[in-house]
């Protein structure tokens, strides 16, 4: 009777267990559902802040060109290709930016300054990705969640590849 | 930056009736953000309800615990876990903002609790916390709900990333700059003065290290003053300073805000000699956007808000003889003086309410993509769907 009373404790306290590490590794995909998601918003708002750059004014033909391409090539990429892809659009931006050549009237100014806050916020966005793909990959490493499939069939998150330094 | 209102809760580890920087921070976040037109709650455990301003939920009365090299009058345990459930569940939240999650308080409680966008912000800057090092493994299931964390200076963030292997955006502390940027110069502070500001009786303040430097730096300018405010009794401290050196100094008691800001514009050197246990320094960035020169210990959160000694003069911390050497050095040297504190009232402004309150909410944006509110954890466990839909 006593050994029948522990090994449904036992077994009682497992399930448990492996339900709170279900629990818990469902809500971590979430979060990097809702991360990226929100990543992604911001990426295509920028894209969209490059076209209208690229087709005002106070650009000339070959920057145009540079920066349309890059804007069409980072919004249609494939997920694999997404980064590189958004980078050469940061060096792109970066270009546009750092050289001296713009005189901006006011309202391209304020997409400058619109482009600027965003990139403010695509960094932190980078960031908290980054750490929610990192706890994941560190949470579905865990024995038992190896051996007993808990996460089923969603694919291992990947780091999105980003280098600050390019904004 | 505020198109849409929010319902936005907000957890305060620490005892709302006791004077800190984290209540301090909460308190101004808060009304920062119902002046703009959200609603915000915030949950405190509180001594006397009385005194408590309409938009804080009492969560109890607090105990006293001895943590990070003071004492922590915060709260746990199954009636306040109660009160936090209660809380959420009624509260019918967008977001909830967690401060100081990581240590045992109503703030972890709260993350056990929900579910949902949450947002933490890490306080605390300690080289060992050994508390945190111990239960780690325990406290990492409840931490990674976080959506979003922000730590209040690099070395609030340094402690969060070795010892909780997470990492966060660094977002300061706020302060209203403008209020301290008017203050008016007052003769009787002002000249070859020190001024000193906080609870100088806790030894980590470290008025001590600029007593011992006092004997220097009196032989190379006779004529100094220190001027020490802030609330405690001067009679102690008055026995250990040497008797010939005693009318050097003069105890102020606790100032006001407004009083401060002319403290600040008077006094020739605003120093701060604290020998650790501060996570940001607030009352830094207060003395820079008064337009005080200031002089700090070489602790992380001073370091890192003064930027490396951009913005201020460091010294080694506890070195009361390099501290003497930064002061008579700066006491000499006007310009030099002149040029620090310009560059540091224009730092100051990074540190004002509309700049920092604006980063918050950026995040507290992007910790809601997806659009669910705030739930009770226990609504979403399995065994309970599987009850209620035997139920229908």
């Amino acid at each position: 009777m006593k050994t029948t009373l522990a090994i449904a404790l036992i077994l009682l306290l497992t399930l448990w267990y492996l339900s709170f590490l279900a629990t818990r590794l469902d809500r971590l995909h979430h979060r990097v559902e809702t991360s990226w998601a929100n990543l992604d918003g911001l990426l295509q708002r920028r894209s969209a802040i490059a076209l209208q750059i690229a087709h005002s004014d106070f650009i000339d033909p070959a920057s145009s060109l540079l920066l349309t391409s890059a804007a069409y090539q980072a919004r249609d990429a494939e997920m694999q290709d997404r980064s590189s892809a958004e980078m050469a659009l940061s060096g792109a931006l970066k270009l546009l930016i750092t050289d001296g050549e713009i005189h901006a009237n006011t309202r391209e100014q304020l997409l400058l300054d619109d482009l600027t806050k965003l990139t403010a916020k695509i960094v932190i966005a980078i960031a908290i990705h980054t750490d929610a793909v990192s706890s994941t990959q560190a949470v579905r490493k865990k024995f038992a969640i190896r051996v007993f499939r808990l996460a089923g069939r969603a694919p291992l998150p990947v780091t999105y590849e980003f280098e600050f330094d390019a904004l | 930056m505020l198109d849409k209102k929010l319902r936005i809760g907000i957890v305060c580890p620490y005892s709302w009736d006791t004077p800190g920087g984290v209540q301090n921070h909460i308190r101004d976040l808060a009304e920062y953000l119902i002046n703009a037109g959200h609603s915000v709650s915030v949950l405190a455990p509180a001594n006397d309800e009385a005194d408590l301003p309409a938009y804080v939920v009492n969560a109890g009365k607090p105990i006293s615990i001895p943590y990070n090299g003071a004492v922590a009058r915060i709260l746990f345990g199954p009636i306040a876990f109660a009160r936090v459930r209660n809380w959420i569940g009624s509260g019918n939240f967008d977001i909830l903002h967690l401060h100081e999650p990581a240590i045992p308080s109503i703030s972890l409680l709260a993350c056990w609790a929900a579910d949902g966008p949450m947002v933490g912000t890490f306080h605390a800057a300690a080289k060992h916390q050994k508390v945190i090092y111990a239960i780690g493994p325990i406290l990492e299931p409840a931490i990674e709900k976080l959506s979003a964390r922000i730590a209040v200076s690099e070395a609030a963030r340094q402690t969060l990333t070795n010892h909780l292997d997470t990492d966060a955006v660094v977002i300061p502390n706020g302060i209203y700059a403008k209020r301290y940027a008017n203050g008016i110069r007052q003769d009787k502070w002002s000249g070859n003065t020190i001024g000193f500001i906080g609870r100088f009786e806790e030894p980590r303040k470290g008025l001590q290290v600029l007593l011992d430097a006092l004997p220097i730096i009196s032989r190379f300018a006779p004529d100094v003053k220190v001027f020490v405010a802030g609330p405690g009794d001067p009679e102690d401290v008055e026995k250990t300073i040497d008797p010939q050196l005693r009318h050097r100094f003069e105890f102020l008691g606790r100032i006001s805000e407004e009083e401060k800001a002319d403290f600040m514009s008077s006094v020739a050197l605003y120093v701060a000699p604290n020998t650790g246990g501060e996570s940001f320094g607030i009352i830094l960035a207060e003395a820079l956007a008064g337009g005080a020169c200031v002089v700090a210990s070489d602790i992380p959160a001073f370091d890192s808000l003064l930027g490396g000694g951009d913005f201020g003069a460091l010294f080694e911390s506890e070195n009361s003889t390099e501290l003497a050497k930064v002061i008579i050095d700066l006491l000499r040297d006007s310009e030099k003086r002149v040029e620090l504190s310009r560059k540091g009232k224009e730092h100051a402004q990074i540190f004002d309410w509309d700049v920092v309150a604006e980063q918050i909410f950026s995040i507290y944006e992007m910790a809601m993509v997806g659009g669910e509110p705030i739930k009770l954890t226990s609504e979403g466990r399995s065994w309970n769907r599987l009850l209620s839909r035997d139920d229908r």
